[in-house]
């Protein structure tokens, strides 16, 4: 991996541009892995409703931020805003239950589960998961399991994994764990939803495809954070985009306008403007 | 009652309380991915508090007199078998809140194996607790009174009453592992970090796991001694817990009828048949050795040749209809993978 100098007056535009209502937040945010600085200063905002690509070359913070958006590492310093509310000190458990569910970059897949039980133990009203239920409100279980199996099938039928639906999830390729992955959050009822390169590893033909079923989830009304590397794809479907660099905001706006400026195009790009990068 | 009938009720009614021990194992290591190296302590731990409380008070002059041990209740069966499993349950809540926090699978088994070590101690140093190394004797036979049995018909009894307690703890424990609640456990099992990012609980799903696993662990404990009449530390060595762990390996992790194999198998077969047997003569322990060494080479011919178990986990099937043409196409589209390891119940 190169080394990326960062300008020391970096223009931060973002907050600027975000002038609908924001779905996420994060504030300074820093993280420190012994004496490596991940994420220096961190600050962004998610446009409700919209997709917004964080890219930024290796290194420079994206999982980090990701994983401390999603709650599974706690920030050094700063805050994590979700709406109005303060999510910084939330468990990643409570965070998904306020609708943040996030995927992993290496895909996640419950391997030791089928396809089908990957998406059923993502749904999120779940009865039987208490022992009072499973033994004396078998009915209440049973209705329950009954529409969250309706939901996962027309949701494995969506993503062209319904002949799979008893694989074990161990056993699928990888381009077919990342649309499960993809899925499985979609059976959480996400109204946020982190990617973590969700194109990373996959064909040209399904990195169309999961494009498409991540445009349509913004149609639904949720709202999109994607760590993504392919600038083509970041062009095609993003609205938004912010760039990290050295664990540090160094830019936000549209993929066209960022591609103009000169601290993005030195800091990430190093003047290659087409395609995937990687330093 | 012939010894052969009497033998074969013996080791009946070994295989009913290893099932029920290996099923509590399984709850937490197989579905619930805990490893619970001090195992046997939760088992100890059911069968010393089944044990004083069936027995008097030992300054009453009662069943038990020359021992010195708490509590000393003479409570009438089955409640001191329930209390056995509640005290292992409420040694697990203690144990499991505060290392389950912050601790991993391999630093939890770490603690855990320590924690068995120093039960261990204590319990053999600490006399005036359950009468230290010497352990409970003339645990009264549950209901023999009552029933009018002797040492005879009391086994087949006993038996017959540690079947009973099999099914119902079958009945409950299939309940959890088929429920949304199993499902979920075996999805931490498989990577508690995206389990939590699906908004599960870890800790508390763990808990339960642990907690429930842990009451099987003093039912099969009390039960153990019970029939026994008697307890010591000899009978929970700390290695023990690899007895219990190898008969769910062998059996079939995260199956439960495949527990019930490996109950059949390693505790029984390899171990207290042999106790049964005539010693060879000049060398005293040589069977008992020879099926400490058989166990092993069963666990590594296990691991080698069929890690899943003799009865794998099974794949629980969504019973959902057939797919459509637009399914089958798409998914062929993305390359479909052979569809391996079958159904086994």
């Amino acid at each position: 991996m190169s080394e990326v100098a960062v300008p020391d007056s970096v223009p931060v535009e973002g907050e600027r541009e975000v002038t609908g209502e924001v779905a996420l937040a994060c504030h300074d945010i820093h993280k420190s892995f012994g004496g490596v600085k991940a994420v220096n200063d961190a600050t962004f905002s998610v446009p409700k409703g919209q997709i917004t690509a964080l890219i930024g070359p290796n290194g420079a913070g994206k999982t980090t931020v990701v994983n401390i958006l999603s709650g599974a590492m706690r920030c050094d310093e700063g805050q994590v805003t979700m709406g109005d509310r303060d999510i910084t000190k939330l468990p990643s458990y409570q965070r998904a239950r306020l609708g943040l569910i996030r995927t992993f970059q290496l895909s996640r897949e419950l391997g030791g589960l089928t396809v089908f039980e990957n998406l059923m133990v993502a749904a999120r009203v779940q009865p039987g998961e208490s022992l009072l239920n499973v033994y004396f409100r078998r009915g209440l279980v049973a209705r329950s399991e009954r529409d969250n199996k309706e939901r996962a099938a027309a949701i494995l039928e969506q993503y062209g994994l319904y002949e799979l639906r008893d694989s074990w999830a161990r056993e699928l390729s990888g381009g077919q764990k990342r649309l499960l992955e993809i899925s499985r959050a979609v059976m959480a009822e996400p109204t946020l939803l982190l990617l973590d390169e969700p194109m990373a590893g996959v064909n040209p033909a399904l990195i169309e495809r999961i494009g498409e079923h991540i445009i349509a989830l913004k149609n639904e009304g949720v709202t999109v954070l994607m760590v993504e590397h392919n600038l083509n794809v970041v062009e095609m479907i993003c609205d938004h985009v912010i760039v990290l660099a050295e664990g540090r905001t160094l830019a936000t706006g549209r993929m066209s306008d960022l591609r103009a400026n000169e601290n993005v195009v030195r800091a990430y790009l190093g003047g290659v403007l087409d395609g995937r990068v990687d330093s | 009652m012939s010894p052969l009938v009497y033998y074969l009720f013996t080791l009946a009614f070994f295989v009913f309380a290893y099932c029920i021990l290996t099923w509590g194992l399984n709850l937490q290591f197989g579905e619930g991915g805990i490893l619970n190296f001090a195992y046997i302590a939760f088992v100890a731990i059911g069968a010393y508090i089944t044990g004083v409380t069936s027995m008097g008070s030992p300054i009453a002059g009662q069943a038990g007199s020359g021992q010195t041990y708490i509590l000393g209740w003479a409570l009438p069966f089955p409640i001191p078998l329930i209390l056995g499993g509640l005290a292992a349950a409420a040694f697990a809540l203690l144990v499991a809140v505060i290392a389950f926090r912050r601790l991993r699978t391999d630093y939890l088994a770490i603690v855990l194996i320590s924690l068995s070590l120093v039960l261990y101690d204590v319990i053999n140093n600490f006399v005036p607790l359950f009468n230290g190394a010497d352990g409970l004797s003339n645990v009264p036979e549950p209901m023999a009174d009552v029933l009018g049995l002797d040492a005879n018909s009391f086994v087949p009894f006993f038996t017959g009453v540690a079947l009973i307690v099999a099914l119902i703890m079958w009945f409950l424990m299939s309940r959890i592992t088929r429920s949304p609640a199993g499902r979920t456990l075996r999805a931490i099992r498989d990577d508690p970090e995206a389990a939590a990012a699906l908004g599960k609980n870890v800790f508390r799903h763990q808990l339960t796991a642990m907690l429930i696993g842990s009451f099987y662990a003093g039912v099969g404990g009390g039960l153990i001694i019970e029939f026994s009449g008697a307890f010591n530390t000899s009978a929970w060595l700390p290695g023990e817990t690899f007895l219990i762990f190898a008969a769910a390996i062998v059996g079939g992790i995260g199956n439960n009828k495949g527990m019930i194999l490996g109950a059949l198998i390693v505790p029984v077969l390899f171990t207290q048949l042999p106790k049964f047997l005539p010693d060879v003569p000049g060398h005293p322990a040589l069977i008992l050795n020879v099926a400490a060494m058989a166990i092993g080479v069963l666990l590594i011919f296990v691991l080698w040749f069929r890690p899943q178990g003799i009865i794998p986990e099974r794949r629980r099937l969504s019973k959902l209809p057939m797919a459509t043409p637009t399914s089958a196409a798409t998914a062929s589209a993305i390359s479909t993978p052979p569809m391996v390891g079958q159904d086994t119940q």
